[in-house]
C-alpha cells in the first residue's frame, strides 16, 4: 500500500519528496512519475485538505470504515436486542407493566434504535484508527509545509534515477525536491 | 469594454470578496497563523478576571452548594408535592437543546452543504459537548441520590434486576449516552487535521498536547479517505439520532397522562424548541468570539448572521406553529383539569412568564430577524439570541413545574418555590462558558482546512455582465 512506503525497507531504492504550491502541477507530476516507469504503489500523496483521488488522478484509495460500521451496527441492533427480548427473561421474577406486553414493541424500537446507531457510530470512529493506523507516533516521512497548503508528492525511485526524477519535478514547478526525512511528528 | 465598466466590475467584485469569506482566500499558511495567534496569544487580565468569577461560581455555586444537596437531601431544592419536578430538569431540557445546535450545524448544514457553515462548525460542535456535560450534571442533580446513578446502567444489580426498559427515563439513559459519545466523536475527528497544523506550530507543553491528540495525522491520501468516509456516516447518522434525544425527552412528559403533557406532538415541538434555543446559543457565541478573540473578524463576517438569522426566523416560526397547535387541541378538547391549567399559565401568578415566554421566543425574532441589515449586525443577532435563550428557558419552566402545579387533586396544589437549584443552575452556566473559555485557549476554534477546502470551491463566474459566486462540488 503507498501508505506504507516510509515503512518498507526497499534497497537500492530512495525516497524523494516534493513540494508543490497548487493541485495541478502535483497532478501532472504524478503522470510524470508514471511514465517515469513508476507505479501507484511506490507514490503517496500528502495534503493539508483532503484532495480527492479523482483530482490527482490517483487510484481510489481503500477504506474499510463504511463495513466496520455496518458491522458495528449489527453489534449494536444484537446489544440492543439482548436487552430488550433477554433480559426481561433473566429477571428473578417477571416484571409486568400495567397492560403493556412483556416484550413491549414501541419501547423495544427505543432500545434497538439507540444501541444500533451507539453501535455504528462507535464503530466508525473506531474504524478511521484501525485504517490510518492512530494513534502513530513513530517517526514518519512528513514536511511541514503540507499543513500550510502545499502539497506533497512522495515517491521512490532508484538511486541512480535521482537526479533524473528531480529534475523532472523540478521541470513541472516543484518548489523543493529533496530525500524526504524522517521525522518525529 | 470601457473603463468605466471595468472599474464598477472590479469594485463590484471586491464588495463580494469583503462580504464572503469563500471568495476572499488567504494563503492556508496565513490562516493556520491567524488561528494560532488567537489561540495562544496571551490572556489578558480581563480575560483571568472573568475566567476567575467563573470558577470560583462554578466550585461554590455548582460543587460545594451539591455537596450541601448531598449532605442534607432534596429537601434543600424546592421540590415537594406536587412539583416534584423543578429546575433541574428545566435546566436537563435547556442544556440538551443547547447541544442541538452543534449537531444542527455541522451535521444537517453539511448534508445540504451550506457553504456558509464552514467557519462555525467547531464553535457549534464544543456547545454540543459542553451543553451535555451541563445536561448530565443537571440530571444527576435532579436524582439525588447520585452515587447510585450507575444503577442505570444496563446490567444486573445484586439483586439481579436489570433497568426497566419500560421507562422512558432509561430511554434518556442509552439516548443521551449515545448522543454525548456521538457529538464528542463527531466533534474531534475533524478536529484531528487542525491538531496537525497546531502540532507543526507549537513548541513546549502545547506541542504535546496538540501531538498527542493529532495522533501521527500528516495528510495521506488514505487518512484522509478514511476520515471523510467517517465524517459523511457520522453527518447522516447523528441526525436521527439527535431527533431521537429531544423526542426522548419529550416523552418524559408526553408518556404521563397529565393534564398539559400528554400530547402526540411533544416530540417535534421539542426539537423544534431545542433548535429554536440550540440556534440562539450557537449566535451568541459565535459573536462573542468574533468580538473577544483575535484575527476572527477575518473568518465570521456578517454573512453568516445574516444566513444564521435567517434560519433562527424559520425556527421561530416553526415553533410558534408547533405552540399554536399544541395549545389549540388541548384548549379545544375542553378537558376540566386542562382548562384550570390553560388558565393558570396565562393568568397566575406566573403569567408574566408566559406572556414574556411568547414575547421573547416570537415577537423579538420576528420584529429584528426579517430585516437583512438588522440581520447582519452581529451583536443584535447575538442578543436576539440571548433573548431567545431566556424565551426557551421560560418555556421550559412552564413546561416543568408550572405545569405540575396543576392536577386532578386541587388539595396538593402549590406553586413551585425553587430553593439551592437556582445557585446551582446558575453554576451549570458558569461551567460552561468556563469549558468554553478554557476550550478557546486550547482548540483551533476555526476548522482551517474545512475554510480552505470551501474556498478552493469558490470562484467568480460571469453571467453576462453581472459577476456572481460560483461554488462546485469537489466531492
Amino acid at each position: 500500500m503507498a501508505d506504507n512506503i516510509s515503512r518498507t525497507e526497499n534497497s537500492g531504492l530512495v525516497s524523494l519528496l516534493a513540494v508543490f504550491a497548487d493541485l495541478a502541477p502535483a497532478a501532472d507530476a504524478i503522470d510524470k512519475l508514471r511514465a517515469l516507469g513508476l507505479s501507484d504503489d511506490h507514490m503517496n500523496v500528502i495534503s493539508g485538505v483532503p484532495v480527492t483521488e479523482a483530482m490527482l488522478g490517483r487510484p481510489s484509495q481503500w477504506t474499510n470504515v463504511p463495513r466496520l460500521a455496518a458491522g458495528g451496527a449489527v453489534l449494536g441492533f444484537l446489544g440492543g436486542a439482548f436487552l430488550a427480548f433477554v433480559t426481561p427473561y433473566i429477571y428473578p421474577y417477571p416484571i409486568q407493566v400495567s397492560t403493556q406486553a412483556f416484550i413491549p414493541g414501541p419501547p423495544t424500537v427505543v432500545v434497538l434504535f439507540e444501541l444500533t446507531m451507539l453501535g455504528m457510530l462507535l464503530s466508525t470512529f473506531l474504524g478511521v484508527f484501525l485504517d490510518s493506523y492512530f494513534p502513530n507516533y513513530r517517526p514518519m516521512e512528513y514536511v511541514k509545509e503540507v499543513s500550510d497548503g502545499k502539497i506533497a508528492v512522495f515517491f521512490m525511485c532508484p538511486e541512480e534515477s535521482k537526479d533524473k526524477f528531480t529534475k523532472a519535478m523540478t521541470a513541472l514547478g516543484a518548489e523543493k525536491v529533496e530525500v524526504a526525512e524522517v521525522e518525529h511528528l | 469594454m470601457s473603463d468605466n465598466n471595468h472599474k464598477a466590475e472590479h469594485s463590484h467584485e471586491e464588495h463580494l470578496r469583503e462580504k464572503h469569506l469563500m471568495v476572499d482566500p488567504l494563503p492556508r499558511g496565513k490562516m493556520n497563523e491567524m488561528v494560532m495567534e488567537a489561540m495562544t496569544e496571551p490572556p489578558t487580565w480581563k480575560f483571568w478576571l472573568i475566567f476567575g468569577i467563573l470558577a470560583f461560581v462554578v466550585v461554590y455555586f455548582l460543587f460545594y452548594k451539591w455537596g450541601i444537596l448531598i449532605m442534607k437531601g432534596q429537601g434543600e431544592a424546592g421540590v415537594m408535592r406536587p412539583d416534584y419536578w423543578g429546575i433541574f430538569l428545566v435546566n436537563t431540557v435547556f442544556w440538551i437543546g443547547i447541544s442541538h445546535a452543534g449537531t444542527f450545524i455541522s451535521a444537517i448544514l453539511r448534508v445540504f452543504k451550506a457553504e456558509f457553515r464552514r467557519p462555525f462548525t467547531r464553535a457549534a460542535e464544543l456547545m454540543t459537548t459542553f451543553g451535555l456535560v451541563q445536561a448530565g450534571f443537571s440530571i444527576f442533580m435532579h436524582m439525588g441520590r447520585v452515587w447510585l446513578a450507575y444503577w442505570l446502567m444496563p446490567y444486573p444489580n445484586q439483586r439481579m434486576l436489570w433497568p426497566n426498559l419500560h421507562s422512558p427515563l432509561t430511554w434518556d439513559l442509552l439516548a443521551i449516552t449515545t448522543y454525548l459519545l456521538s457529538s464528542t466523536m463527531y466533534l474531534f475527528l475533524p478536529l484531528i487535521p487542525d491538531m496537525a497544523m497546531a502540532r507543526d506550530r507549537s513548541t513546549g507543553w502545547r506541542k504535546t498536547f496538540y501531538k498527542t491528540l493529532a495522533l501521527g495525522f500528516r495528510g495521506t491520501e488514505g487518512e484522509w479517505t478514511h476520515l471523510r468516509n467517517a465524517m459523511n456516516i457520522f453527518a447522516f447518522a447523528i441526525i436521527p439520532v439527535m431527533f431521537s434525544v429531544h423526542t426522548i425527552v419529550s416523552w418524559d412528559f408526553a408518556a404521563a397522562t397529565r393534564p398539559g403533557w400528554s400530547s402526540t406532538i411533544f416530540g417535534p415541538y421539542f426539537i423544534v424548541g431545542a433548535l429554536h434555543s440550540g440556534m440562539g446559543a450557537a449566535v451568541i457565541v459565535i459573536a462573542v468570539v468574533r468580538g473577544t478573540m483575535k484575527n476572527m473578524k477575518y473568518f465570521i463576517r456578517p454573512e453568516h448572521f445574516d444566513a444564521i438569522g435567517k434560519l433562527m426566523l424559520i425556527i421561530s416560526m416553526a415553533w410558534a406553529y408547533f405552540f399554536f397547535n399544541d395549545y389549540m387541541v388541548q384548549w379545544y378538547g375542553g378537558d376540566k383539569w386542562t382548562q384550570q391549567l390553560l388558565h393558570f399559565h396565562e393568568g397566575g401568578p406566573m403569567g408574566w412568564m408566559w406572556f414574556s415566554m411568547l414575547v421573547c421566543n416570537v415577537v423579538v425574532p420576528w420584529a429584528i430577524l426579517w430585516n437583512p441589515k438588522w440581520r447582519s449586525t452581529p451583536w443584535l443577532v447575538g442578543t436576539v439570541g440571548i433573548i431567545i435563550n431566556v424565551g426557551m428557558w421560560f418555556e421550559r419552566y412552564i413546561i416543568v413545574p408550572i405545569s405540575v402545579t396543576i392536577n386532578r387533586m386541587p388539595f396538593t396544589w402549590r406553586l413551585y418555590k425553587p430553593g439551592i437549584e437556582v445557585p446551582m443552575g446558575i453554576g451549570t452556566l458558569a461551567f460552561f462558558i468556563l469549558l468554553y473559555m478554557a476550550a478557546s485557549k486550547l482548540i483551533p476554534l476555526i476548522p482551517v482546512w474545512e475554510v480552505e477546502e470551501g474556498q478552493m470551491a469558490h470562484e467568480f463566474k460571469k453571467f453576462g455582465r453581472e459577476t456572481v459566486v460560483s461554488v462546485s462540488e469537489l466531492e
